[in-house]
C-alpha cells in the first residue's frame, strides 16, 4: 500500500463521508486554480469543516509523510493551488462562516474560505467594509487572499491584505493549531505567514480590521491619446502630494476588449485611460478632486467624466473590473502577467514592451495599478496558430525580466506559486533564498505544506547552506528527492 | 589564575586577533558599553555590510555573542544579553543610499538616524510616516524594536511600511528580502520576522521604506475627560468611551488619537491630529464631537509622541527623567473599546497596590504604555496597606534595585496582565529591573512561542546574536 | 457539448458564489465552473458516469452563472446540450424514471393538469405518506397550492385607451392552471395601458420545460405549435407574464436553428417579458397610492435567463406608497427552478428554505415575483417554517390593483376565500 492510500483510509475514518473526494472524475474538477495551463489531479481532496478536521487531516499527511495543498476558491492566477497527485488537496469551501462581527472594535472573525466581498457584505450595514478588494473579490477566499497578500485597486491609499489582518489561526504543517497574532511580543510571524501561499500551514480562522466606509468617494475617467501622457498626469497628481485611493490605466488594446465585452463606452479615440477614485472626508476630496481634474487636463486629457452617482461610478469601473476576463473577447487565449516596477520607470517599461510586441509579433494589452507600478500585461495570443503560444510565453517571461532590470518585482499580488519559482533566482541571490529557506525549515521542516511552490530547487531543511555535506538523511530515507 | 582562566584568556587572544584581522575598526569596550549590564569586551564599528559579515564570521568561528546597537537608546529595553562579547555598533552605516521622491520610496543604512532621515525627506516634501521617536534613534533599531508612535492610528508601525530589508545573518551571510517597489509579493517578506526581533536574528543592514507626501496642514484637537474608574463610576469611562468611539469613527479621518494621564487621580487629556487637506474643516468637526470645551491648537501639546514619564514618588513631585535603569515601562495592547474600562482597572490596581503609574499612548490603537514609579517606602504611597494582597508581603517583596517594590509591580503587571488577556489583549514588561520581569515575566501570553523559538533556532543555531533577548529566551 | 463553448470558460471562479449548489455543498463539482470541466472531461473521451450525470442533475438551470461570468460563457446552451447527451447516455434508476415520466406526461397538457388539480388538493393531507414512498412525491404535494377557480379569458381584450399596440398573451400551462388571476390581471393592466391584447385559445404549452430537461425534439413540436398560434394572432409583439416560458421562448430560433423555415417564422416572432414591454411603452394610465411593502424576488429565468431586473423594480417603484424592499443573496435560486424541485426535492428545499428566510426578513407585508414556480415554492418554505401563509402576488396583479385603485390588503390573499390573515409576513 503506498503512503496516499493508507492515509486515505485514515481519512475515511477522520472524516465525515461527504467531506473526503476519490472518484477520479470528480477529483480531476480540482486539477487547476485561475491558472489552468499548470493541470495535476489530486491524490484526494478533502473538504474539512472545521479547524479541528483540518488538523487532524494534515497530522495525518504528517504521520504519512504525504504532502498537502491548501486550497480557498481556486481563483490563483500563480498555479499555487496546483494539487500534488501524491498528495491530498485540502478545500476551504465548506469553511465559510462570519464567525464574530465586532463592530465597535472594527474587526471581524471569519473562517478561511468565506469570500472576500461576504465581509465587506455583513458590515456593510453598519458604515463598515473591509478594504482589501482584489477583482476577484466576489469569489476569492479570505483565506487565499491571507496567502497571497492579496491586494486591490485601492492598496494604493489603503495597503494589502497583511495591513488589514489582524490575527490568524493556523494548523502547522505538524497539525497543531496555533495563533499568530499582531498583539504578541516577539517577531512578526503574522506578517512572516501572510503571503507565504500555503507552504507554511493552513490558515483556518482569520481576524480582520473592518475600516469605515468613507463620507465622500468621487471617481473621474480621464482620456487620453496614449499611455505616455496619462502616465505624464499620475506623476503630477503624486508630485502634488495627492494620496488617490486609486489610479488605475488602461491602453487602446484593453479598452478595445472591456468595450467587447463590457460595453463600458469609455471616451471614443481614448489611447489611454486613466480611473481616479479618491475618497475620504468630503472637504478634503473636493479640494484634491479640483486639483487632480486640474492635473490631468494639463497633462492632455481631451475628455473628463465625473461620476456623479453610485451607478456613474460602477459604469466608470465596469470597464476596468471586467478587463482581465475580457480580452477572451479579442483573442482566443492570453496570459495575464504581474509585475512591478518603480513608478517612475514606467515609460521605460512600456517602450519595452511595446519593442517586444514588435519584435515577436505578439499583442499585449496593457491594464495596470499606475499608483504604484504594478504593470497586469495581458499578452494575447491564438493557440492553433503554430508557434504563437510559445511567442507569447517569450515575451511574457522577457516582461518580467524588464520588471527587474528596472529594479522591481516578479509579482504584485498573484504570487510566485509554481508559474514564476524559476524566476526567483534572477530577483534573489542564492543566500537571500537561503534565507527565505531558514522561514520555510523552522515552520515545515519536512517540506511537506504546498511543496514545489514559491522556490526553485529548495535545499533540503537538515542541509547547512553553502558546502554541501554529503546525502541528506531524508534523501537517504527515500522520503526527499535532491535536486 | 586557574587552567580555566587561562584557557578563557587565550580564547580571547585568538578572537581578538581575528577580530583585527577583519580590518574593521575595533576598540575595547568600556563600562558605559553595557547592555544591561552586561559588559561586552569589544565594540565594532563596521562600516559596509561585507564588514558587518567578516565581523559575524569571526563571532562564528570564535564562539563570540554579538549585539547589535544604534543610537544605544533602547539597549536597556527587552531582557538583557545572557552573554555579549561583541558590541555592533552601526553608527558608521549611516547613508541614505537612494530616496526617488517620484516612487515615494527611501533605502536608508540602519545607523542612519530618524532626524538625519526627516532632513533628507523633508526637502523633497516627503516624509517617513513613524513618528519622531527619542533623539538618536536609528533606522535598525528602528526596526528591530517594532515601535510606533501616534500616528500608527493612520499609518500603521514599521511593519507596514517597510518593504524591503538586507540583513546579515549570524553565519555571515548576507540576504535581502522584498525590494524598492511598495507593492511586492515575491518570496517570504524576512523583513517582518525582524520587526520586534531586538536583534536576535541578525543584524539590519539597511532598510527599504515605503513614503508619504508631508502634509500641507496639521491641526490638534486636545479635550480633557474625567479619569476612568474606580469601581462603580461606570458613566466617567462611558464618557472617554463614547467620544474615543465617536473620533476614532469620526468621517473627518484623523490621523492619531492620544490619551495622556500623567496620574490615575488626576484627569486625562484625549487629543486628536488632523493632517492633509482641509486640516482645519475637520479638526472643527472633531471639536463638534469633544464638546465645546475642547481645544483647537496649531501644535501639538508637550507630551506627544513621547513615551510617559516615570511618576514621582510623591504626588505633585516633578516626573522623573527617562532612562533611568530601574525604570518600569509596560506596553498594553488592547481592543480599542476597551481602553477605558482596562484604564479603570489601572486606577483601581495602582490603587489597591501602592503603585504610581502614568499612562500615555494610542487610545484609538489600543496600544498605552504604562511607566511606573514602583513606590519607594510604604509610607509615603497612598493605599499600600489598603489591599491585603498588597499589604502582606510588602516589606519581603522589597526589591534590591534602588529600592524599588519589585513585589507590588510584579504584582501589578499580573494584575493588569490577567485583565487584558482576559478580552485578547497582552500586557508586555518593555524595560524593567531584572527582579521585576523576573517575577512578572516580560512577555506574557505569546500564542507562537514554539514557533518562535524555531524561528530563533534556524537563524541562529548557535545563540551568539543576543541571546536571550527576546520571547521565550530567543 | 460544444467544445468551443466549454474553452470560453477561463476559470476564473466569478460564478461560483451566486451557484445555488455551490452555496449549499461548496463542491467544486457542483459549481458552474466544476461542470464545464466535467463537460469537457466527457468531450475529452471520459465516459457519462453515474457522478458526473449526478452533478447535471443537481444543476437548477437558473443561469445565475451566465449573469455573473464576465467572459460570455454560455452556459445555458451548454447545459442544454448536456442534459440532452445525460438523457441519451445515462441510465436511471427505475425509481428516477417514473417521476420523470409522471412529470412530463402532466405538465405540459392543460387538460391533464386541470384534471389534476383535486387530486392535487387532496393529496395535501396524503403529504406524509408520499414524502416516505418517494421524496418527489411529497414534494409536489407540498407545492400544489389550493385549487384557483377558473377564469375564462375571452379571445380579445379591446385597449381601454386608445390603441397604441397590439399584443399576443401566452397564459402559460402552469400559470394558466393554477393562477388564472395572474392572467387576468395582465390582461387588464395591458388592455388599461392601451394594448389591444390578443389571448389565442388553443395555445398549449411553450415547450420550456422540455427545453430544461433534456427532450429537445418534444419542446421542437412544442414550439412549432406556439408559433403558429401567435402567428396566425397577427400581433406586434408576444407578451408573456412567466418567467420560465419567456426565456424559452426567447431561444426559439436557436432550438429551431437546424430548420431554416421554422427559424426564421421563430426569429420574426417577437417575445417580450411583462415588465420589459411595459417599460418600453412608458406609462400612461393612472397609478392610484398603493401603501404596501413589497420584496420583490428575482425569479431566474427573468433576471438571469433574459437579464431582466430593473424593470420590475422600476415599475413597482412607480405605484405611489410602494416600498420595495431587497432580499438578500437575491441572485440565488429559490430552488424552484421549473421541474426541479420535483426531481431533486432535498437540495430543492434547503434552497426555498434559505429563500425564505431572507424574503421573511424584510418584514414586507407582501411577496411580488414573476414566475409561479417561485411563488409555490416559497410559500412552502414559508409553511413549512412554521409561519403560516404568505402574501404572494404577481408584479401583474400589484399594477393591476394600482391601475384599478383596489384596496391592497385584498392582493396575495386567495381570492376564492376571502378570508382575512394577519400580516403572514
Ligand atoms: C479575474 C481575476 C482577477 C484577480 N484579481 C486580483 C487582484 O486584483 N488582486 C489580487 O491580489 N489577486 C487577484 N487575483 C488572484 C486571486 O484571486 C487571489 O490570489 C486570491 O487571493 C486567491 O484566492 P483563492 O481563494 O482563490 O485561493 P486559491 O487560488 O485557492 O489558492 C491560492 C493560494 O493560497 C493558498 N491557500 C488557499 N487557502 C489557504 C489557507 N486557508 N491557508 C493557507 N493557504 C491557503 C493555496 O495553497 C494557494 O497557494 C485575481 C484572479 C482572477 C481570476
Ligand atoms: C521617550 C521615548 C519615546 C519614544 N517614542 C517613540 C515614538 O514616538 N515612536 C517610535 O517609533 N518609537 C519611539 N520610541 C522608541 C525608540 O524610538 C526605539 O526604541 C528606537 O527605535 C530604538 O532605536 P536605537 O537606534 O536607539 O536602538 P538601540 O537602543 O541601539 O537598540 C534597540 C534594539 O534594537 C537592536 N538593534 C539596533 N540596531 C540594530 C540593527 N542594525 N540590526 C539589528 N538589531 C538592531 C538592538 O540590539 C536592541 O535590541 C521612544 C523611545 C523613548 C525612550
Ligand atoms: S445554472 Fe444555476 S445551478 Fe446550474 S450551474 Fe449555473 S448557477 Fe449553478
Ligand atoms: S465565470 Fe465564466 S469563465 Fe469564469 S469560471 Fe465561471 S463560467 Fe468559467
Amino acid at each position: 500500500m503506498s503512503a496516499l492510500e493508507s492515509l486515505t483510509a485514515r481519512l475515511r475514518d477522520a472524516l465525515p463521508p461527504d467531506a473526503l473526494i476519490t472518484d477520479p472524475v470528480r477529483l480531476r474538477t480540482y486539477e487547476c486554480d485561475g491558472l489552468t495551463v499548470h493541470r495535476a489531479t489530486p491524490g484526494v481532496v478533502v473538504l474539512p469543516d472545521s479547524a479541528e478536521q483540518v488538523a487532524a487531516v494534515v497530522g495525518l499527511c504528517a504521520e504519512h509523510g504525504v504532502p498537502f495543498v491548501a486550497r480557498g476558491s481556486g481563483t490563483g492566477l500563480s498555479g499555487g493551488a496546483l494539487p500534488r497527485t501524491d498528495g491530498v488537496l485540502i478545500v476551504t469551501s465548506r469553511m465559510r462562516r462570519i464567525l464574530e462581527v465586532d463592530v465597535p472594535g472594527r474587526r471581524a472573525v471569519v473562517e478561511p474560505g468565506v469570500t472576500n466581498l461576504a465581509i465587506t457584505e455583513a458590515v456593510r450595514d453598519q458604515g463598515l467594509y473591509y478594504a482589501p478588494d482584489p477583482s476577484s473579490q466576489q469569489i476569492c477566499s479570505i483565506g487565499g487572499n491571507v496567502a497571497e497578500n492579496s491586494g486591490g485597486a485601492h492598496c494604493l491609499k489603503y495597503g494589502f491584505t497583511v495591513n488589514h489582518v489582524l490575527a490568524v489561526e493556523i494548523v502547522t504543517p505538524d497539525g497543531e493549531i496555533v495563533e499568530l497574532s499582531e498583539q504578541d511580543a516577539g517577531y512578526d510571524l503574522l506578517g512572516a505567514f501572510i503571503g507565504s501561499e500555503g507552504t507554511l500551514g493552513i490558515a483556518t480562522k482569520i481576524t480582520v480590521r473592518l475600516s469605515r466606509a468613507p463620507e465622500a468617494v468621487t471617481t473621474l475617467l480621464a482620456a487620453f491619446t496614449g499611455i505616455e501622457a496619462g502616465g505624464r498626469a499620475v506623476s503630477a497628481v503624486i508630485a502634488a502630494g495627492v494620496v488617490p485611493a486609486a489610479i488605475e490605466m488602461m491602453d487602446a488594446l484593453a479598452i478595445e476588449a472591456a468595450e467587447a465585452a463590457v460595453r463600458c463606452e469609455y471616451p471614443e479615440g481614448a489611447g489611454a485611460v486613466l480611473v481616479v477614485e479618491l475618497d475620504g472626508p468630503k472637504a478634503a476630496v473636493d479640494r484634491e478632486f479640483a486639483e487632480v481634474e486640474r492635473l490631468c487636463r494639463e497633462s492632455g486629457a481631451f475628455e473628463i467624466r465625473i461620476a456623479a452617482s453610485a451607478e456613474e461610478r460602477a459604469a466608470i469601473w465596469k470597464g476596468r473590473k471586467s478587463a482581465f476576463a475580457a480580452v477572451g473577447r479579442i483573442s482566443p487565449a492570453y496570459i495575464v502577467q504581474d509585475g512591478v516596477v518603480p513608478r517612475t520607470a514606467l515609460p521605460g517599461v512600456l517602450a519595452g514592451i511595446d519593442r517586444l510586441q514588435e519584435e515577436y509579433g505578439i499583442r499585449v494589452a496593457n491594464v495596470f495599478h499606475a499608483g504604484d507600478g504594478n504593470l497586469h500585461p495581458l499578452v494575447l495570443f491564438d493557440d492553433a496558430v503554430p508557434g504563437e503560444e510559445e511567442r507569447a510565453e517569450a515575451v511574457s517571461g522577457l516582461i518580467l525580466d524588464l520588471c527587474i532590470e528596472h529594479g522591481g518585482s516578479i509579482t504584485g499580488e498573484h504570487g510566485v506559486g509554481v508559474d514564476k519559482s524559476r524566476y526567483m533566482p534572477r530577483m534573489f541571490s542564492a543566500d537571500d533564498l537561503d534565507a527565505m529557506q531558514l522561514v520555510r525549515c523552522a515552520f515545515d521542516p519536512r517540506g511537506l505544506s504546498n511543496p514545489g511552490k514559491v522556490f526553485p530547487t529548495p535545499r533540503l531543511c537538515g542541509e547547512v547552506p553553502g558546502v554541501r555535506r554529503g546525502v541528506h538523511p531524508l534523501v537517504e530515507a527515500g522520503l526527499a528527492e535532491q535536486f | 589564575m586557574g587552567t580555566r582562566a587561562v584557557e578563557d584568556a587565550g580564547r580571547d587572544e585568538r578572537a581578538g586577533k581575528a577580530l583585527a584581522a577583519t580590518g574593521v575598526t575595533v576598540r575595547p569596550a568600556v563600562p558605559g558599553d553595557a547592555v544591561g549590564r552586561v559588559r561586552p569586551r569589544w565594540v565594532v564599528l563596521p562600516e559596509t555590510a561585507g564588514e558587518i559579515a567578516a565581523v559575524m564570521r569571526v563571532s562564528a568561528e570564535h564562539d563570540l555573542a554579538v549585539v547589535p546597537a544604534g543610537g544605544g537608546t533602547k539597549l536597556h529595553w527587552g531582557a538583557p544579553p545572557s552573554r555579549c562579547d561583541i558590541l555592533l555598533d552601526t553608527c558608521c552605516l549611516n547613508a541614505v543610499i537612494e530616496h526617488v521622491a517620484g516612487d515615494l520610496v527611501v533605502r536608508a543604512q540602519a545607523g542612519l538616524t530618524l532626524e538625519a532621515l526627516r532632513e533628507a525627506l523633508a526637502a523633497a516634501g516627503q516624509e517617513l510616516a513613524l513618528d519622531v521617536p527619542v533623539p538618536g534613534t536609528t533606522v535598525g533599531g528602528l526596526v528591530a524594536t517594532a515601535l510606533a508612535g501616534p500616528r500608527r492610528f493612520r499609518y500603521g508601525t514599521a511593519r507596514d511600511l517597510l518593504i524591503g530589508i538586507t540583513v546579515v545573518l549570524p553565519d555571515g551571510t548576507v540576504a535581502r528580502s522584498g525590494g524598492k517597489v511598495v507593492k511586492n509579493v515575491a518570496g517570504y517578506d524576512v523583513g517582518k520576522l525582524f520587526t520586534g526581533s531586538y536583534g536576535t536574528l541578525g543584524v539590519v543592514v539597511d532598510a527599504t521604506f515605503r513614503l508619504h507626501p508631508l502634509p500641507a496642514d496639521r491641526a490638534w484637537v486636545t479635550a480633557g475627560f474625567e479619569p476612568p474608574g474606580p469601581l462603580g463610576d461606570a458613566d466617567r469611562a462611558a464618557g472617554l468611551g463614547a467620544a474615543l468611539a465617536a473620533v476614532s469613527g469620526s468621517q473627518a479621518e484623523p490621523s492619531a488619537v492620544e490619551l495622556d494621564w500623567p496620574d490615575p487621580d488626576g484627569p486625562c487629556v484625549m487629543a486628536v491630529l488632523l493632517e492633509g487637506t482641509a486640516a482645519d474643516t475637520r479638526a472643527a468637526a472633531v471639536r463638534g464631537l469633544l464638546g465645546p470645551d475642547s481645544d483647537l491648537r496649531p501644535t501639538p501639546p508637550p507630551w506627544w509622541g513621547r513615551l510617559p514619564e516615570p511618576p514621582a514618588a510623591q504626588k505633585g513631585e516633578a516626573p522623573e527623567s527617562r532612562g533611568r535603569e530601574d525604570e518600569v515601562l509596560l506596553e498594553l495592547r488592547i481592543t480599542p473599546p476597551r481602553v477605558p474600562g482596562v484604564l479603570a482597572e489601572v486606577r483601581r490596581a495602582a490603587g489597591d497596590l501602592g503603585v504610581r503609574a502614568a499612562v500615555r499612548g494610542a487610545a484609538a490603537s489600543g496600544v498605552l504604555h504604562i511607566a511606573l514609579h514602583a513606590g519607594t517606602d510604604a509610607g509615603t504611597v497612598p493605599g499600600t496597606d489598603a489591599g491585603t494582597d498588597a499589604g502582606t508581603d510588602a516589606g519581603t517583596d522589597r526589591g534590591t534595585d534602588g529600592g524599588t517594590d519589585a513585589g507590588a509591580a510584579a504584582r501589578f503587571v499580573a494584575r493588569l496582565r490577567a485583565e487584558a488577556e482576559d478580552g485578547g489583549g497582552r500586557l508586555l514588561v518593555v524595560a524593567a529591573p531584572e527582579e521585576v520581569a523576573r517575577r512578572a515575566g516580560r512577555w506574557g501570553r505569546v500564542g507562537a512561542l514554539t514557533l518562535m523559538r524555531r524561528i530563533k533556532e534556524r537563524f541562529d543555531p548557535d545563540g551568539r546574536m543576543s541571546p536571550g533577548r527576546s520571547v521565550g529566551g530567543t | 457539448m460544444d467544445p468551443e463553448l466549454i474553452k470560453d470558460c477561463v476559470h476564473c471562479g466569478f460564478c461560483l458564489t451566486t451557484c445555488p449548489t455551490y452555496v449549499l455543498w461548496g463542491e467544486e463539482m457542483d459549481s458552474p465552473r466544476g461542470r464545464i470541466h466535467l463537460m469537457g472531461q466527457h468531450v475529452g473521451g471520459t465516459p457519462m458516469t453515474g457522478e458526473m450525470a449526478g452533478h447535471f442533475d443537481a444543476c437548477l438551470g437558473c443561469m445565475a452563472c451566465v449573469t455573473a461570468c464576465p467572459s460570455g460563457v454560455r452556459y445555458d446552451r451548454l447545459i442544454e446540450e448536456t442534459r440532452a447527451v445525460v438523457e441519451r447516455e445515462h441510465e436511471r434508476t427505475p425509481d428516477e424514471r417514473a417521476v420523470r415520466a409522471m412529470v412530463f406526461a402532466l405538465f405540459p397538457y392543460r387538460r391533464r393538469l386541470r384534471a389534476m388539480r383535486l387530486p392535487m388538493a387532496m393529496s395535501k393531507r396524503l403529504q406524509p405518506f408520499l414524502e416516505r414512498v418517494n421524496p418527489s412525491l411529497g414534494a409536489m404535494a407540498e407545492l400544489a397550492p389550493p385549487a384557483a377557480r377558473p377564469v375564462r379569458l375571452p379571445p380579445l381584450v379591446r385597449a381601454r385607451r386608445r390603441a397604441r399596440a397590439r399584443v399576443g398573451l401566452l397564459t402559460g400551462c402552469v400559470q394558466g392552471e393554477f393562477f388564472p388571476q395572474v392572467n387576468a390581471a395582465t390582461a387588464r393592466v395591458l388592455a388599461l395601458e392601451g394594448c389591444d391584447v390578443v389571448i389565442p385559445p388553443r395555445q398549449g404549452c411553450c415547450g420550456a420545460l422540455s427545453v430544461h430537461s433534456g427532450r429537445p425534439e418534444e419542446a421542437r413540436r412544442f414550439a412549432r405549435r406556439t408559433i403558429a398560434a401567435f402567428e396566425r394572432a397577427g400581433v406586434d409583439a408576444v407578451v408573456v407574464n412567466a418567467a420560465g416560458c419567456g426565456s424559452s421562448m426567447k431561444e426559439y430560433a436557436d432550438l429551431l436553428a437546424a430548420d431554416p423555415a421554422w427559424r426564421e417564422r421563430a426569429e420574426r416572432l417577437r417575445t417580450l417579458d411583462l415588465a420589459e414591454f411595459l417599460v418600453r411603452l412608458g406609462p400612461v394610465a393612472e397609478r392610484h397610492p398603493l401603501p404596501v411593502s413589497v420584496a420583490y424576488h428575482d425569479a431566474c429565468h427573468l433576471a438571469h435567463a433574459q437579464g431582466i431586473r430593473a424593470e420590475p423594480r422600476e415599475l413597482l417603484r412607480g405605484v405611489p406608497g410602494l416600498e420595495l424592499r431587497e432580499i438578500a443573496e437575491s441572485a440565488i435560486c429559490c430552488g424552484s427552478a421549473g421541474t426541479y424541485n420535483l426531481f431533486r426535492p432535498e437540495p430543492a428545499r434547503e434552497l426555498g428554505d434559505r429563500k425564505a428566510e431572507r424574503v421573511l426578513a424584510t418584514g414586507a407585508d407582501l411577496l411580488v415575483s414573476a414566475n409561479p414556480g417561485c411563488t409555490m415554492q416559497i410559500a412552502a418554505a414559508v409553511r413549512r417554517a412554521g409561519k403560516g401563509e404568505i402574501r404572494v402576488a404577481h408584479t401583474a396583479e400589484v399594477l393591476d390593483a394600482s391601475l384599478r385603485g383596489l384596496d391592497p390588503g385584498a392582493l396575495g390573499r386567495a381570492p376564492r376565500t376571502g378570508r382575512a390573515k394577519a400580516r403572514a409576513v
